[in-house]
């Protein structure tokens, strides 16, 4: 069975996250974008494990279901074509900040337990090294091997995937607190490591630039801080719905069929893709930065290295190339910021809010709009001008004004003489 | 911890010290200077040269001392056997115990005698004074410690004399009686203290600042003939007197061992120019002549920055979002390099380069509330300041064994008092305040000199960051303290400080602030 997982998210007891990012929403979303597995996040806290506890019951194996009962709330905001079944996976992320090699490491690492049990165990053994109450991400200073062998402690398919493996701040690769290889981040046990996220500012070319990473699987997620951000990045499944199979899909080299590929963001969207101030508005280019000796042209201090510098730098193979075991993969951006642009608002507005809502009440969720649905009945269910846009995405046709240093990338999918052409039509008649 | 910056190579005033010659020495080595180093290549030096069948004995004052010294002995190049066999390595405590133990038939104590818990020395000391309250029963316990430490030749009070015939009852002895029998058996039997002379050629000691009268005594019965002593320490930063250590004996050196060498070691690697200068500054405020001028070997400027906060709290908060900048943003997913100001952005500090020390336990919570909530990992480590039960049983008992334990690395908080020897990237002093340094709270007015060596051992501590912070009111023992600043922080000169102002609102609240303000 095919199927969408996100498996790295935020529950409300993470800093900087929406307050409705409870458990109720997160089912409604994940059916709302159509993704079939989400992670629990956060199940190192324990006021949510106690609420995972309270809210989910088994289902497949290693998966599970919201409880009925919680479902009838949210219910109502959720259009019948969208209807769908949701499993979660336990799964938290860590922040570990520590030295290694006199330097100091940020690593952001996301842990996956196949039961309660296992999750609880690698709870309680973080809890007696550092505070889990303050942040659904808890902060440690432990080195980011022994975290791994807490999870491999725990159980055998317990697992541990390295997140936003390029973000500069916070990754195994980044340019700021991360190493160069993953063998120098997890020693001894680097071959229990067999994924690797890719994050928002980084697609599959970027990371087939290294030689060193084809022996590992590439995942995305959305690493949502609110459940409309779910599943804006995703891996595609295609096994029977169980925690073994997808363990199984992503860590048997021989056998990876089971994984069909990944969705992602166009990586140029990401807040870290290029160079750059914020405070300054400098965006460079690697090469710019380069010819700049890495300092900003305004301020003269060093600038924020993003990610396409640091695959540059740690690159050992031709653009282009593709590793044996490579996936597919198709960059989208969000329906409601195709939406926005083809309404020239903001992609919160209620126009928006409106349209998106319309357009899955008549065509199902998210991801079949993004990815699958015909391009004329898109253009019946919302509008000409949406249609276009979805077709331009699928299509790559797309320009983006790169991210730098922690601020977004912007996009402009239409150009102002085409959006001239559609005032005057009034979005009544077909503009293509 | 100690430094170790010159791990084989030694200047030329520790080479001086370690090659010493001529009979007894007196090492004055100040914060950062090599001190431990140099006293480990002295030992080995003297361990080389060693007349056959002899041995030295190295004391220290703690345990960890101890295991520290003779780690880095079995690491020298003559080899764990050849050192085992040549050097004692051991407490004042632990030696005497040995001593009393290995002469049993010779003293007058009960056979098989145990040492006594604090948790005995609680019931027991209620039977030998059952009339007393609680905090009369502690004062008698200290005048009882003192005359032991320091007052043995005078006759023996009543109060000591009816603790010490309960505690023989049950065959105990306390901490304080380890040392002092010691010291009675070798003034007694000459064949003992003979025997010992001829089995120690060279006795180490160790933080020499720290001694009381029972230990000098021991050390004066022991040292003569054949045995000659090296001592070593630091007069800037003797701050057990309250526990009976008397610095005088410090300065007596060359009295009570005679024609007695003094050495100074005088390059300091450990603080940052700017750290070492104001430390000096503040040892140099009362007009002290015992300063003798360290010259940081340390090229980096280094940061001292002077904080004041309204409250406590805001103190507290200070110090956490300090640490969050250093580390780098850590409660925030993402942010862009204005977060992280810019010469902080090139520091490489992580949680464990990091520690936060009070004068008194008490100024801990709200540093803790603070640190919790912000998920910043913390421990809180050494003894409590005036806890002296505690501190004792830390000098006679080996440490746990450290556990296989996966190690992470955590901001360390802990007393000034419990930071002596060891040193941090960056150290914070909170509480640089009136009242609390130097210390006068609850009818507790502490020496004011020995304060000023205390706020100077916290201030040496920090190598590159050196942060100094008060609260204007800080909530104390049930009620609210308005404390000027700490009167060391004006022997400080205003060039090397940097001001930080209180955290600034977050806009949001000063849009409310706008909005509020227009009605």
């Amino acid at each position: 069975m095919k199927f969408y997982a996100d498996l790295h998210l935020h529950s409300h007891f993470s800093r900087a996250t929406s307050a409705n990012l409870d458990l109720e929403h997160l089912w409604l979303w994940a059916q709302l974008k159509g993704i079939r597995v989400i992670g629990t996040a956060d199940f190192t806290h324990p006021g949510w494990m106690k609420e995972l506890k309270e809210k989910l019951k088994p289902a497949e194996e290693g998966l599970f279901t919201l409880k009925e009962e919680y479902t009838k709330e949210v219910k109502r905001g959720l259009p019948p074509s969208c209807k769908a079944e949701v499993r979660f996976m336990l799964t938290s992320e860590i922040s570990n900040i520590y030295k290694r090699h006199e330097k100091v490491r940020k690593v952001h690492n996301i842990v996956f337990a196949p039961h309660f049990q296992a999750a609880e165990q690698i709870r309680s053994k973080l809890d007696a090294i550092g505070n889990l109450s303050a942040d659904g991400r808890p902060i440690l200073g432990l080195d980011s091997r022994d975290l791994l062998e807490i999870a491999l402690e725990s159980d055998p398919l317990s697992y541990l995937i390295p997140a936003h493996i390029w973000t500069p701040w916070f990754s195994m690769l980044g340019s700021k607190g991360g190493f160069d290889s993953v063998e120098e981040c997890f020693g001894d046990l680097t071959e229990h490591i067999f994924a690797l996220e890719t994050g928002l500012s980084s697609d599959p070319p970027m990371n087939w630039r290294l030689g060193q990473l084809d022996d590992y699987v590439l995942v995305s997620n959305g690493d949502a801080h609110s459940p409309q951000k779910l599943g804006r990045e995703a891996t595609i499944f295609d096994t029977e719905l169980s925690y073994p199979a997808m363990y199984k899909a992503l860590s048997d080299p021989d056998n990876n069929k089971g994984l069909l590929g990944t969705v992602e963001f166009f990586p140029e969207e990401g807040k870290y893709h290029y160079d750059g101030h914020r405070v300054c508005q400098i965006r460079l280019s690697p090469e710019q930065t380069m010819a700049n000796k890495g300092l900003c042209p305004a301020c003269g201090k060093p600038v924020t290295v993003g990610v396409m510098a640091r695959v540059q730098e740690l690159a050992d193979q031709r653009q282009g190339r593709k590793p044996p075991r490579w996936r597919p993969y198709c960059n989208l951006i969000p329906l409601p910021e195709i939406i926005a642009e083809a309404e020239e608002t903001g992609p919160n507005s209620k126009t928006v809010n409106t349209l998106f809502f319309q357009m899955l009440h008549k065509l199902g969720h998210e991801m079949f709009i993004l990815s699958d649905a015909p391009i004329d009945t898109i253009q019946k269910a919302g509008n000409a001008l949406i249609a276009e846009g979805v077709r331009r995405v699928r299509a790559g046709e797309v320009s983006i004004a790169a991210g730098y240093d922690g601020e977004f990338g912007t996009i402009s999918l239409f150009t102002s003489a085409e959006r001239k052409a559609r005032a005057i039509h009034q979005d009544q008649l077909t503009l293509f | 911890m100690g430094t170790c910056m010159r791990p084989n190579k030694l200047n030329s005033l520790q080479w001086e010290a370690v090659t010493h010659d001529k009979g007894h020495l007196l090492i004055v080595a100040g914060p950062g200077t090599g001190k431990t180093h140099t006293l480990t290549q002295r030992v080995r030096y003297i361990i080389r040269n060693l007349p056959g069948g002899k041995k030295v004995l190295a004391i220290t004052f703690t345990h960890k001392a101890a295991e520290e010294m003779r780690q880095r002995l079995s690491q020298q190049p003559a080899g764990v056997a050849a050192i085992d066999g040549a050097v004692t390595v051991g407490t004042f405590h632990q030696f005497c115990m040995d001593i009393l133990r290995s002469f049993a038939d010779k003293t007058d104590l009960p056979r098989d005698f145990q040492l006594a818990s604090p948790e005995q020395i609680e019931t027991l000391s209620r039977q030998a004074w059952p009339e007393k309250t609680n905090k009369e029963r502690r004062l008698s316990l200290i005048d009882v410690s003192e005359w032991k430490a320091a007052a043995y030749d005078a006759p023996m009070p009543a109060g000591v004399q009816s603790y010490n015939k309960i505690l023989r009852k049950e065959a105990l002895l306390d901490f304080d009686d380890l040392l002092l029998e010691a010291l009675m058996l070798l003034r007694k039997d000459p064949g003992i203290l003979a025997a010992l002379r001829g089995t120690y050629a060279h006795i180490f000691v160790d933080e020499y600042q720290d001694i009381n009268a029972v230990q000098r005594d021991i050390l004066k019965m022991l040292v003569g003939g054949e045995t000659a002593i090296t001592a070593i320490g630091d007069p800037n930063q003797a701050i057990y007197g309250f526990r009976g250590s008397d610095l005088r004996y410090f300065e007596r050196f060359a009295n009570d061992f005679p024609e007695a060498t003094v050495l100074s070691l005088t390059d300091n690697y450990r603080s940052a120019k700017n750290i070492l200068s104001a430390s000096s500054q503040v040892m140099a405020g009362a007009g002290n002549v015992r300063v003798s001028a360290l010259t940081a070997r340390m090229y980096s400027e280094g940061r001292l920055i002077i904080h004041s906060a309204a409250t406590d709290h805001a103190e507290a908060e200070y110090v956490t979002h300090q640490i969050e900048r250093m580390v780098g943003g850590v409660s925030l997913f993402s942010f862009d390099s204005a977060r992280v100001a810019g010469h902080e952005q090139q520091g490489n500090w992580s949680f464990g380069d990091i520690a936060v020390l009070y004068r008194l336990n008490s100024q801990r919570v709200a540093l803790q509330k603070a640190l919790d909530r912000s998920g910043i990992p913390y421990q809180v480590s050494g003894s409590a300041a005036l806890d002296i039960s505690e501190e004792t049983i830390d000098q006679f008992y080996p440490s746990r064994p450290v556990e296989p334990d996966i190690s992470v690395e955590k901001v360390s908080l802990m007393t000034l008092h419990a930071s002596k020897g060891l040193e941090f990237p960056v150290v914070f002093v909170v509480g640089c305040e009136e009242n609390i340094l130097p210390l006068a709270m609850g009818g507790l007015t502490a020496d004011i000199e020995e304060e000023r060596r205390l706020f100077y051992v916290g201030m040496t501590r920090a190598k590159e960051a050196l942060f100094l912070t008060r609260a204007e009111r800080r909530f104390l023992y049930g009620q609210t303290h308005r404390n000027g600043p700490s009167l060391f922080l004006s022997d400080i000169e205003e060039e090397l400080k940097e001001y930080e102002q209180p955290l600034k609102k977050k806009r949001r609240h000063q849009k409310d602030d706008e909005q509020l303000s227009l009605f």
